[in-house]
């Protein structure tokens, strides 16, 4: 499903603040699985999800979404395939339009755009049964401009716009950093109901060890560049937060007090 | 007493003569608001694309074409500039406003080029308002029939369009071009469409203007954007800007309003040359108004515009 082959990108090479982002990063995940991304700051979690999304282009190494190389195809073409939830609920929407035109922009992702009416009477119905399931009211409030939304409704917003369709391949970029805890674990159920019964490829960066532990069906740990540990299986249902822990090389107080 | 009555009368003379001028004007402003509240992209090639239209539709009319195709290849011209100011800012990552100043700054010798002089005479050459019929040529109510026409006409095709999916499109890449992006939309396209379409609005202005005086020169265009973007702030402030069909119709509204209240202001003996102070200063204070309201309160979230 989804292939990463030696990826490497370094930033300022050649300067005295040279940093490597990926190095020879290897990764596949199989169609159906949802994989957790984990690492300290700095490990190259961002820039794996950017270097799949198309926004980072590598300095070599090969990125394949179901089967076909996608490494020189541009973000906008790449969205045909991948759906992607940032962290800043700001950047998911558009926040000058309504709930509604944020649902038939994600509606028409991986569609040709045509001269016909956009919003109509059964894309209308269909915007709020899906938004019903979230059960935070949206679904009455299609036409109300997206900023006047609180950020937990704008991520549980661009959560149903990024499942809907039925992507090849879900980011999820620490969409629930930003929220709190309550919505945080609303928009973390959706996720989860939204993964298991589309049965989505899913990739989710997350710093929330309980959230490692809890879901997904493999733990791919980064740390410099690269991969560092992939806990699958028997062993992934067996794993505790304090196991993943452990195999951090820096550790920090975040990880453990998100947990 | 008498003074107001002088006033008045000489305004009320002109009233026609100025709503003809301001449909025609209407569609600079039009082009003006396109970049800018659509696109999020504040485009200054309008300044230079105004004359553009004048200085092609100029040479057409002095050289026997019909004065449609006049306006259609100034239409052609304008969406090429647009297109070019677009695509220096995206492909060389210049700041919007720089981008369109090289672009009008080049273009001034483009029209000197495309004119062969600074200063072409048309007069006597037929024009679009002769169409109408039972309208003396030359009078004010064919051209308020013709230019009142083309303006609800555009008026209702752009209405239509930002209700399709790819107008919905568009607007999305100027509200949050990232999430465009991300949600499969061209940027690039859609950027570079937008904004030549827009240049193209201003230069069939321009290409409307000269067939209505009867003559082009590369000058038309000097102040055109001040008082453009005074006219779409008059026009926001009265007919709103929050859905698609109010943000549609306050270019041709504020035009309207804009330029009867300069005519107005010229009747009552305000002296010529303070004009463009006068224009800037109300622009100012229309952009200054959010903020200063805002005055009490937390630092406002600065209004995010590409860069």
């Amino acid at each position: 499903m989804l292939e990463i082959r030696s990826a490497r990108k370094v930033f300022y090479r050649g300067q005295p603040d040279e940093k490597v982002a990926l190095d020879g990063l290897d990764l596949s995940l199989a169609t159906g699985e949802f994989g957790i991304v984990i690492g300290s700051n700095g490990a190259g979690k961002s820039s794996m999800l950017n270097a799949i999304s198309g926004a980072l282009v590598l300095d070599s190494g090969k990125i394949l979404i179901n089967g076909s190389d996608v490494t020189n195809m541009p973000v906008h073409k790449r969205a045909a395939r991948l759906a992607r939830v940032f962290q800043d609920p700001m950047r998911g929407t558009a926040a000058s339009m309504t709930v509604a035109e944020n649902m038939l922009l994600a509606d028409l992702r991986s569609q040709k755009r045509t001269l016909r009416q956009g919003l109509n009477a059964t894309r209308l119905a269909s915007y709020k049964e899906r938004l019903s399931i979230l059960g935070l009211g949206l679904e009455n409030r299609l036409d109300t401009r997206v900023d006047l939304l609180s950020g937990g409704q704008r991520q549980s917003l661009s959560l149903i716009m990024a499942v809907g369709g039925s992507p090849d391949l879900l980011l999820l970029d620490e969409h629930t950093a930003a929220l709190d805890p309550r919505t945080a674990e609303i928009v973390m159920r959706a996720t989860v109901r939204a993964v298991d019964a589309l049965k989505l490829t899913t990739l989710m960066v997350t710093h929330n060890m309980q959230h490692a532990v809890d879901y997904g069906s493999r733990v791919i740990m980064l740390d410099a560049g690269r991969v560092l540990l992939e806990v699958t299986g028997e062993e992934k249902a067996r794993v505790t937060v304090l196991d993943l822990i452990g195999h951090f090389s820096v550790k920090t107080d975040r990880m453990l007090l998100a947990s | 007493m008498g003074f107001i009555q002088d006033v008045l009368t000489s305004f009320v003379a002109i009233i026609p003569v100025t709503l003809a001028q301001s449909l025609i004007l209407a569609f600079v402003v039009l082009g003006i608001m396109i970049p800018f509240r659509m696109l999020n992209f504040p485009d200054l090639t309008s300044e230079g694309a105004f004359p553009l239209g004048g200085c092609v539709c100029g040479i057409m009319l002095a050289a026997g074409m019909a004065p449609l195709t006049g306006i259609l290849v100034a239409f052609v011209a304008g969406f090429a500039a647009g297109c070019c100011t677009a695509f220096i800012h995206l492909r060389f990552r210049i700041h919007t406003l720089l981008a369109g100043i090289l672009m009008m700054t080049m273009l001034y010798s483009i029209n000197l080029r495309i004119m062969g002089k600074s200063n072409l005479s048309v007069f006597g050459s037929p024009t679009v308002f002769d169409w109408v019929p039972f309208a003396r040529p030359g009078f004010p109510a064919s051209k308020i029939v013709v230019a009142g026409a083309i303006a609800l006409l555009v008026f209702l095709a752009l209405y239509m369009f930002f209700r399709t999916e790819k107008g919905t499109a568009v607007r999305a890449v100027g509200a949050n071009p990232d999430m465009a992006e991300a949600q499969g939309i061209n940027v690039w396209a859609a950027t570079i469409g937008g904004v030549g379409l827009a240049s193209a609005f201003s230069a069939s202005s321009g290409a409307l203007m000269v067939q209505s005086q009867g003559f082009a020169d590369v000058n038309m265009g000097l102040g055109i954007l001040i008082n453009g973007l005074a006219a779409l702030m008059i026009g926001e402030a009265v007919v709103g800007k929050q859905t698609v069909w109010r943000q549609l119709l306050a270019p041709f509204a504020g035009a309207i309003i804009y330029y009867q209240l300069v005519s107005f202001c010229l009747a009552a003996g305000m002296p010529p040359p303070d004009l463009k102070l006068a224009t800037g200063l109300f622009v100012l204070a229309m952009l200054a108004l959010p903020s200063l309201k805002r005055s009490r309160g937390p630092a406002p979230a600065r209004e995010a515009i590409r860069e």
